[in-house]
């Protein structure tokens, strides 16, 4: 096993006497005190996670739009500066690279967030594209800087963030939290109100402490991974991959084929003229068992597809998953079943946004 | 909660034995702490037959589903409804109120291949070292 690497925040874990784990190459926390404690102080109040092993790649020059939008879908035409969207990149097959949130910083200054897994060749892919005289300078930054989210609907409360209460959601800016300088933008991935915050290293240490000292709960990936779930947001590399195109991921909303020349767009024509033969679903098991990624989908004792993330929701009581089907089986109501070890549990086809926040 | 008298396994369930031969059967304080909440218990019925170092049955938590061995062989006389009902329970109170199950032992002498309190205390310490 590879050794793990680091994030700055590591040793304020370790401190906390968080659980430990890997994720994608990265020592992050899974829990402090309990998962369930820390899903609750996210949904009803505000948690803060350390998401530094997420890349971040500065993408700046007067090609970097269009650059933008020769390697991602929906590109960048209409992402006004102060900003964000999430977008995809595609292979030139369709099948999907990474999902990552591109940030307008400024005229010709872009800032990628994606998936920690798979950074390097992600790099390579981005660079590989590069052309003379573009000019287009792609810089990660992903080790100089930190990232921090802090999110539940409390963070409206909150009055060290109050020079951005107005921020709209997916805006993004430069802002100071009691004159520390960081970018902020009102973003996240946990279905929440709340706020992505990326600065330089010793800032995001202070800013971690400064939201400590503000009582703000620190939450591991545990409880990150059942509130993206419930929100029924996909998680890269589990819920999609290179072997799945955006419309069977239910993503076809970041695929813009009226946009430039971008990579994948011949083949992603292609699929949406011959359409797809399965689709990722939402399903809540109708008996008791929890789905785990990987356990067989069944539809009558046959088998139709595979289980991508699953577990309990604490918000809804009910064991809730993600996983593809063929597109026959995918309406909402359809009923199908799990094999949990051996144990065949039925399962009903619901609407993958288990949770929608009040507002 | 006084566990002198408990004795251990190398997957971290306990027993606790007691002079007619039932056996209360849980987890430890580690392996709870390892699995996280746990939000789902799956016992055996009563009457049930288990071996020692046989599956008792599987719990999940938050994370992951595992499953629990039985310290010692025996018949199933009860199981904890409090913590089906509350798996949480288990997570709070290992060692009491989040029991798994009361066990009739066929064969008290199996004890032997349990640790006792102290041997217990060193085997998670390498437990620890080792990452486990």
């Amino acid at each position: 096993m590879q050794a793990s690497e680091k994030t700055p925040f590591n040793k304020y874990h370790h401190d906390l006497h968080a659980r430990m784990g890997d994720f994608a190459g990265w020592e992050l926390p899974m829990w402090y005190t309990s998962i369930l404690e820390e899903h609750k102080a996210t949904r009803n109040a505000i948690g803060m996670f350390d998401v530094s092993d997420m890349g971040r790649i500065w993408v700046t020059g007067t090609g970097a739009g269009a650059f933008l939008g020769k390697v991602l879908t929906r590109g960048v035409e209409q992402l006004e500066v102060g900003s964000s969207h999430l977008d995809l990149m595609c292979l030139e097959n369709g099948g999907i690279l990474d999902d990552l949130f591109v940030y307008h910083l400024d005229a010709d200054e872009y800032l990628i967030v994606w998936n920690a897994g798979h950074a390097d060749e992600k790099l390579d892919w981005l660079s590989q594209w590069l052309e003379p005289n573009m000019n287009v300078t792609i810089k990660d930054k992903s080790r100089d800087t930190a990232m921090i989210a802090i999110q539940g609907l409390a963070v409206r409360q909150l009055k060290i963030l109050k020079e951005v209460f107005q921020l709209a959601q997916f805006g993004v800016t430069k802002t100071h939290i009691e004159r520390l300088d960081a970018y902020i933008a009102r973003t996240g991935y946990t279905g929440e109100d709340g706020f992505e915050i990326v600065s330089d290293v010793p800032t995001g240490l202070r800013l971690w402490q400064l939201f400590i000292e503000h009582g703000i709960k620190p939450c591991g990936l545990g409880a990150r991974d059942i509130l993206r779930l419930e929100a029924g947001m996909l998680l890269c590399g589990q819920d999609m991959d290179a072997s799945t195109n955006p419309f069977e991921a239910v993503l076809g909303w970041l695929v813009d084929l009226a946009h430039g020349d971008f990579i994948g767009k011949s083949a992603l024509l292609e699929i949406k003229r011959k359409g797809i033969k399965r689709k990722l679903i939402g399903f809540t098991m109708k008996d008791r068992g929890i789905a785990r990624t990987g356990y067989r989908i069944t539809n009558s004792g046959e088998d139709v597809g595979k289980v991508t993330s699953g577990g309990y929701s604490p918000t809804l009581d009910a064991n809730i998953g993600f996983g593809y089907v063929p597109i026959d089986m995918s309406s909402i109501g359809t009923h199908l079943e799990i094999v949990i070890r051996n144990r065949i549990v039925p399962a009903e086809v619901v609407s993958k946004r288990f949770y929608k926040r009040r507002r | 909660m006084d566990i002198t008298e408990y004795r251990f396994t190398k997957e971290h369930e306990w027993i606790c034995v007691e002079p007619d031969d039932t056996g209360r059967v849980g987890l430890s304080y580690y392996a709870q702490v390892h699995l996280g909440d746990l939000v789902f218990l799956d016992l055996p019925e009563v009457g049930s037959k288990v071996e020692q170092f046989g599956k008792l049955g599987e719990l999940e938590s938050v994370k992951a589903v595992s499953d629990v061995f039985s310290p010692a062989s025996g018949v199933v006389l009860e199981t904890n409804h409090n913590a089906v009902d509350e798996p949480g329970l288990v997570n709070k109170d290992p060692y009491g109120g989040g029991w798994l199950a009361m066990i009739k032992l066929s064969n008290p002498s199996e004890l032997d291949n349990l640790m006792n309190k102290s041997e217990y205390n060193e085997f998670m310490k390498q437990c620890e070292e080792s990452g486990q």
